[in-house]
């Protein structure tokens, strides 16, 4: 069995973000990771590749960079890592990564993809389900459990207002929840080995990837930061009394 | 390319209010733009569709039978004929887990732009804030008629951390899902006259085959959907607390979330996580209460409209992310809050 993670690398959750002048630019602090739900998708790579013999490939897409989070698959026990590098993929839209991803995996079609949730910069949770549209497969979004049988996986997977556990037939992709696995942290000799592995990189002409355009930023702006907080003082009755008084008359949602 | 169409999606018997809220929006975009709404419902929707008179020009109400219940391969087919048919300008989905499973392989179908977590839509140029008004007229981005206008479309990144507004041209296919409360249901004027039109044509079967589906209380699916959010962290100390956090939760016709300490610790379902690792939530009233304010917390909370903090540290983080603070001890701050809102709702 064949299995490909999708991983994206993200920047640090504290990674300083910051809007240029006048607001046409985004400046993002270069400290960077393998994103939060990839590596729970790994995780869950890996325990097919005990559970299951299966061989895992991490697949990535990026314009210059993707080399930690793809180290970072590689010291947890990923074998084969590629990487779709491409100055067209800087800013990309998602449908061009999403596209860039199906082809890379198509070269040596796998039988489960995973994919994360999200990624932690953008939460767009898009490319896993485009991935799976444009490779024909069907698709489990958010799942929580995995377990192989033959031909078909069956997929514990959170739906709004629940839970639910679904079989889909083989070749198919899925998308990674917390809870679907526990992260290993690498050991001494996986992180040798990320050190020294050869990335295999293509990039979209080589794919015969068409991108889709970028949709024109107007601007970017920083959050709205709050007003200074009120605080409110007394002992808790008068204090939840004046509290209520606020909500109701100044901030006028009770 | 002309017109909006709205993904309206139901809990239960009756629709999300992000529905309304998205067909407000609509309705107030074409009113500046021309062109039409049309509400859009499909499969176990289709039976609510007398709600949606005079919400919309249009009702479009998709009636095959595979569309009942939900399954992703079998709306994605019918929504691309739908759309392909329609060519709408832009389609308008609420957030939420059904729209992440098919928005996203509509997009790849169609070749579209996909959007995720907006929460703001306006035409080019329009003076408008969020819940606010849409203006007429006014395409100051193209500067030609105002049917070409382009669409303006603002959402967050890097958690929060800083906003993007889209310019989506008028040629373009827009998908885009927002978060629940980015509008107000009374933004734009109701009483249009609604046409209905069935479609029974057939769409594709599910490859995927339900097994089991284990719907939690109604408080699972409440917490991304609903008004107030009252969110307990490790200052509720344990679950021999959390009676206090559901009573202000009940008299506020709101949900309970939990910080992801709770959840770690075994205290709190994952489901119920509010932040980063967990939900996303973007009410018109947070209180969080016994919560540090780590950012990995704030980022599933801080497009909240009105965010309150209790927490016995005065130097708490939660307290830079808040509006109305009350530094004590949560378990005596909760039922006196409760009892409080109680004396001023009936
Ligand atoms: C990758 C990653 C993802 C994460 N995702 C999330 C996420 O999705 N959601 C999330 O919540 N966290 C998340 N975290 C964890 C986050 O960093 C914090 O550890 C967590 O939010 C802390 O939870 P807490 O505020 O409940 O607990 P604490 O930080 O321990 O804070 C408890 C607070 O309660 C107050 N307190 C104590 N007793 C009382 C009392 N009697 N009355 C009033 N106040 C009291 C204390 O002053 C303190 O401020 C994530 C972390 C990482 C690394
Ligand atoms: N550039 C990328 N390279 C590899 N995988 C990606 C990339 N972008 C997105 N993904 C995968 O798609 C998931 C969802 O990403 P997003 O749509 O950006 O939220 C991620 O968790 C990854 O598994």
């Amino acid at each position: 069995m064949r299995v490909v993670v999708l991983v994206k690398e993200v920047p640090d959750l504290e990674a300083a973000v910051k809007v240029t002048g006048d607001g046409s630019g985004l400046e993002v602090e270069k400290r960077r990771g393998l994103n939060f739900f990839d590596e729970i998708a790994v995780e869950a790579a890996l325990k097919l590749k005990e559970s299951h013999g299966a061989v895992t490939t991490a697949v990535g897409a990026s314009a210059g960079a993707g080399v930690e989070a793809m180290r970072r698959a590689v010291a947890m026990g990923i074998e084969t890592p590629l990487l779709v590098d491409d100055p067209a993929l800087d800013g990309a839209d998602s449908l061009t990564v999403a596209r860039a991803l199906a082809a890379a995996i198509a070269l040596e079609p796998a039988d489960l993809v995973i994919a994360g949730k999200q990624a932690t910069d953008d939460e767009a949770g898009l490319v896993g389900p485009m991935v799976a549209e444009i490779l024909g497969l069907p698709c489990a979004t958010r799942a929580i459990g995995l377990e192989v049988e033959d031909g078909f996986v069956l997929v514990t997977r959170e739906i709004d207002g629940g839970e639910e556990v679904v079989r889909l037939p083989l070749p198919a992709l899925i998308t990674a929840e917390k809870g679907l696995a526990e992260p290993r942290v690498p050991g001494m000799a996986g992180t040798m080995k990320a050190m020294k592995v050869q990335i295999e990189r293509t990039d979209l002409a080589t794919l015969g990837v068409q991108a889709h355009p970028v949709l024109p930023v107007a601007a970017y702006r920083t959050v709205g930061k709050r007003p200074p907080v009120k605080m409110i003082e007394g002992e808790p009755a008068d204090a939840a009394a004046e509290l209520v008084r606020l909500l109701r008359q100044e901030a006028k949602v009770l | 390319m002309s017109g909006l169409y709205v993904i309206c999606e139901a809990r239960g018997e009756e629709f999300r209010p992000a529905t309304y809220e998205l067909l407000a929006v609509a309705r107030a975009i074409t009113a500046a733009t021309d062109g039409e709404v049309t509400a859009v419902v499909a499969g176990p929707e289709v039976a609510l569709k007398s709600k949606l008179e005079g919400l919309a020009h249009r009702v479009l109400a998709l009636t095959a039978p595979e569309l009942t219940p939900f399954s992703a391969d079998s709306w994605v087919d019918a929504l691309a004929t739908a759309i392909e048919a329609g060519s709408p300008r832009a389609v308008l989905f609420g957030e939420g887990g059904r729209t992440r499973e098919v928005m996203p392989r509509l997009a790849a179908r169609l070749g579209a732009w996909a959007l995720s977590n907006c929460v703001d839509l306006r035409v080019s140029g329009a003076a408008a804030a969020g819940a606010g008004s849409v203006e007429a007229g006014d395409s100051g981005a193209t500067g030609g008629a105002a049917d070409g206008a382009a669409l303006e479309v603002s959402r967050p990144v890097y958690g929060g951390k800083a906003y993007v507004t889209n310019l989506v041209p008028a040629d373009g296919l827009l998908l885009a899902a927002f978060r629940p409360h980015s509008f107000d249901a009374g933004m734009a004027p109701a009483g249009l006259t609604t046409a209905v039109e069935e479609v029974a044509a057939p769409v594709a079967a599910s490859r995927v085959e339900l097994v089991e589906r284990r719907e939690g209380g109604p408080r699972k699916a409440d917490l991304t959907e609903a008004a107030v959010v009252v969110t307990g962290g490790r200052g509720m100390k344990g679950p021999e607390n959390f009676g206090l956090l559901e009573d202000l939760a009940a008299a506020l016709e709101g949900a309970v979330g939990y910080s992801r300490a709770l959840v770690d610790a075994g205290l709190a379902e994952h489901a119920f996580q509010v932040g980063k690792s967990g939900k996303t939530v973007s009410p018109t009233l947070y209180i969080a209460c016994g919560v540090s304010g780590a950012i990995h917390h704030i980022m599933g909370m801080d497009t909240a409209k009105v965010v309150v903090a209790i927490n016995i540290d005065p130097t708490a983080p939660i307290f830079e992310y808040a509006d109305y603070g009350v530094v004590g001890d949560v378990l005596q701050v909760l039922p006196a809050l409760t009892e409080q809102v109680r004396a001023a709702t009936s």
